[in-house]
């Protein structure tokens, strides 16, 4: 867009440019037209290279291509005649020409000083429309310039405030950051102690478990033995209390045989006693075998059978009874005797 | 894990001891807690050991036995008392006071009886005490008296007394014995029936005959005697009543009339007749004079006696071969033979209780007086002499008398029950038999 508008401009002022350039490119249209009338004449002709033709003319009023073979002849005695017309008329022109380039020359330099000076007022105008301008635009500049430098304060302001809470909050947060760091210091410091502590505690622990572990065993160990020992010495105590037993037993068999035997060879049962008749006396001994006292504690229902019982009971000086005094206590301390023949006279 | 493990083991197995040890120890505290029991099953085989202290006399005593004597005498006699002879006797106490039990003890003595004797004019006071010497207790004392002549029922009273207290029976020392003695002088034969205490003291002469006596039986009253009397010629039943000699012929039927039994109510007679050809079991209503045939079989059926409870009939029959006992439920019900094994089983003798019969027994080729316990069958020869015959059962059922030869002469002897002790009646002039023991008299 703005090529072609330099081309409008620059072929605008192509002949306001310099006057001799105007006419070099006269002359140059001239001997232009001279070569190509020249070349004409030659009907076989080979085409002429239209690039360059076409650059050059391309600005100037374009020619007619196309030509008319049958008016050849009449055509260049025409255009002989013609040519020596122009030729004329060009020297005409070029004399008309010449005076009109002095004329347009006076004429120019007035247009151009005319020119000239409505372009000074233009100019000036234009300096003038300018300055205004300029000042409108200095003053909305300026006002926009306050108004930014306002904005600007403003925005400087708030950046400052914004800067200066940043600040703060930079600070802030590092203060916060730092107290941060110095509480995870500190934590660090004290998860670090505490872990040693911990460590510390942990290995206390594992060792007084060990020792504990260590006392449990050793305890445990002691337990077994001593339940090893225990229950040998209750086997012990069981086999011995069971042999003193077995002793007491067959120690109270013996002695009760021979209560037995002197019982029966004490007791009289009366005539009227029966086999359904039974007399039961409780007898407490004194250690010596003396009769500490004797009960009767169920009646057969025959009281001559009851006293024979108790007088039987009553004739021994001495109840045989064992020397152990375990034996003694355990069974001939107290006893029963129960009365009930069975195989009467 | 692996030592809790095998501790748990040890545990259990500690506790296994433990509990084993606490079933131990329960098992000794039950025996210890269940007390000793000693069940004593048999007596002494032995007569009970009584001191009989020869009785303090105030005035003077009748010539003859003492008293005392005769208690010593008819305690012996039961087989049950073994009385201390006084001369070991350390004292000779008279009352409580004068007992020192300890002494009496030394002596194995279990009885202490002592007394005195206070003549008052023409009867005699017993004030007589008997002592418990191990309980050292008085288990009796009494005042007794009787008359000059009749010391000897006094002595016998008091034996009873003791008897009863000692033994819980009565006893049976004043009752008294019926029996038959048989004198021959020349070719002169006398029977008598004479009836004495049961030391065969005191006789008296019932009846006299020159032809045989047999089967005296004491009413249940004790005053009346029946008997067997040939003196017509033929066996005819009496009774006769002791306390004025009266005599009644109850049974004088052709043939045979023997074997006089009692009923308990004395109403009435069992007896052998032989009137309708065979010897069978009659029942006499005494007051009618009806009789009634309890048996009635081929064979000889005879010696009948009421049992205890004067419900059944013990009699001997020979319908199996031989005499054996049979039993009839009640009067004609159908017999049942009791006695086995031995070709001659005789003269059933129930005691008053229903435990035992006693019976003639021949074994090989003696007789003995068996006894069999009615309950379990058991037969038991009781008599250690050889023909023995005639059993007869004191009315407490502890003392048998029978009939047996000694020196070439009959004789009667009392045994205990059980046959433990043996006491021959002194021996009158020539023969004695067909005892019978009289009932306790009220």
């Amino acid at each position: 867009m703005k090529g072609h508008e330099r081309d409008t401009i620059s072929t605008d002022n192509a002949p306001l440019k310099s006057p001799v350039v105007l006419s070099v490119a006269l002359h140059l249209l001239i001997v232009v037209f001279a070569l190509a009338g020249w070349s004409w004449t030659n009907p076989v002709q080979e085409p002429e290279p239209r690039s360059i033709s076409a650059r050059l003319i391309s600005p100037e009023p374009k020619p007619s291509p196309v030509v008319d073979d049958q008016d050849q002849r009449r055509k260049d005695q025409e255009r002989r005649e013609l040519e020596e017309k122009q030729r004329q008329q060009a020297e005409a022109e070029r004399k008309r020409e010449q005076e009109a380039e002095a004329r347009r020359q006076a004429e120019e330099k007035v247009k151009e000083q005319a020119r000239q000076q409505e372009q000074e007022r233009k100019r000036q105008e234009a300096q003038a429309r300018e300055l205004a301008e300029k000042q409108a635009r200095e003053k909305e500049a300026a006002r926009k310039k306050a108004e930014a430098e306002a904005k600007e304060r403003e925005r400087q302001k708030a950046e400052q405030e914004r800067q200066r809470q940043e600040v703060a909050k930079r600070k802030a947060a590092e203060e916060k950051r730092r107290q941060e760091e110095q509480r995870r210091k500190e934590e660090a410091e004290r998860q670090r102690k505490e872990e040693e502590a911990r460590r510390e505690a942990e290995r206390k622990r594992q060792e007084a478990e060990r020792r504990l572990r260590e006392q449990q065993l050793d305890a445990l160990a002691d337990q077994a033995l001593k339940a090893q020992e225990a229950e040998a010495r209750e086997r012990r105590e069981a086999e011995a209390a069971r042999a003193r037993e077995a002793q007491m037993l067959s120690e109270s068999e013996k002695y009760q045989a021979l209560i037995r035997e002197r019982l029966s060879q004490a007791w009289y049962p009366p005539s009227s006693a029966t086999e359904n008749m039974t007399a039961r006396l409780q007898i407490t001994l004194l250690p010596t075998g003396e009769l500490a006292s004797v009960t009767l504690v169920g009646s057969s229902g025959n009281t001559a059978f009851d006293n024979s019982a108790l007088g039987a009971v009553r004739s021994l000086n001495r109840y045989p009874v064992p020397d152990s005094r375990d034996t003694f206590e355990r069974y001939f301390r107290q006893f029963t005797i129960e009365f009930n023949p069975q195989r009467l006279r | 894990m692996g030592m809790s493990r095998s501790m748990s083991v040890g545990k259990s197995t500690r506790n296994m001891a433990l509990f084993s040890w606490l079933m131990v120890m329960l098992l000794v505290a039950s025996t210890a807690r269940a007390e000793l029991l000693i069940r004593i099953t048999e007596g002494a085989d032995a007569a009970i050991p009584i001191a009989v202290v020869p009785f303090a006399e105030s005035g003077a005593m009748p010539a003859g036995d003492k008293v005392s004597s005769v208690v010593q005498a008819d305690l012996t006699m039961s087989g049950e008392f073994r009385p201390l002879e006084p001369s070991k006797m350390l004292s000779l106490p008279s009352k409580r006071s004068e007992v020192y039990f300890r002494d009496w003890r030394l002596l194995g003595q279990r009885y202490v009886l002592v007394g005195e004797l206070t003549r008052n004019g023409e009867r005699i006071q017993a004030r007589y005490e008997l002592f418990d010497v191990n309980r050292e207790q008085r288990i009796l004392g009494e005042t007794a008296g009787a008359s000059v002549s009749g010391i000897r029922s006094l002595a016998h009273h008091i034996s009873d007394r003791v008897y009863e207290a000692i033994t819980g029976e009565p006893g049976v020392f004043s009752t008294k014995l019926a029996y038959i003695t048989l004198a021959i002088n020349g070719n002169e034969s006398v029977y008598r029936l004479q009836v004495s205490d049961i030391d065969g003291q005191r006789s008296k002469v019932r009846l006299e005959s020159r032809e045989p006596i047999l089967s005296p039986a004491w009413s249940p009253d004790g005053k009346k005697l029946a008997y067997v009397s040939f003196e017509t010629g033929k066996p005819v039943i009496f009774v006769h009543e002791l306390a004025t000699g009266e005599r009644t012929k109850v049974a004088d039927f052709p043939g045979l009339n023997s074997a006089p039994a009692w009923s308990p109510d004395g109403q009435s007679l069992l007896m052998t007749l032989s009137r309708d050809g065979n010897a069978e079991i009659y029942q006499m209503n005494l007051a009618s004079g009806n009789t009634t045939k309890l048996t009635n079989h081929w064979a000889i059926d005879t010696e009948a006696a009421w049992d205890h409870a004067g419900r059944g009939v013990f009699f001997t029959s020979d319908r199996s071969g031989g005499p054996q006992i049979y039993h009839m439920e009640r009067p004609g019900a159908e017999p049942r033979r009791i006695t086995f094994g031995s070709r001659y089983n005789a003269r059933a003798r129930p005691d008053s209780k229903g435990e035992y019969v006693y019976y003639v027994h021949q074994r090989e080729s003696t007789f003995h007086i068996a006894r069999r316990n009615l309950k379990t069958d058991e037969e038991t020869i009781i008599t250690r002499t050889g023909s023995d015959e005639s059993p007869s059962v004191s009315p407490n059922g502890r003392m048998l008398i029978y009939a047996t030869q000694q020196g070439g002469k009959g004789v009667l002897t009392v045994v205990s029950a059980d046959g433990g002790a043996a006491y021959s009646l002194p021996a009158s002039e020539g023969e004695v038999r067909e005892p019978a023991w009289g009932p306790i008299s009220r």
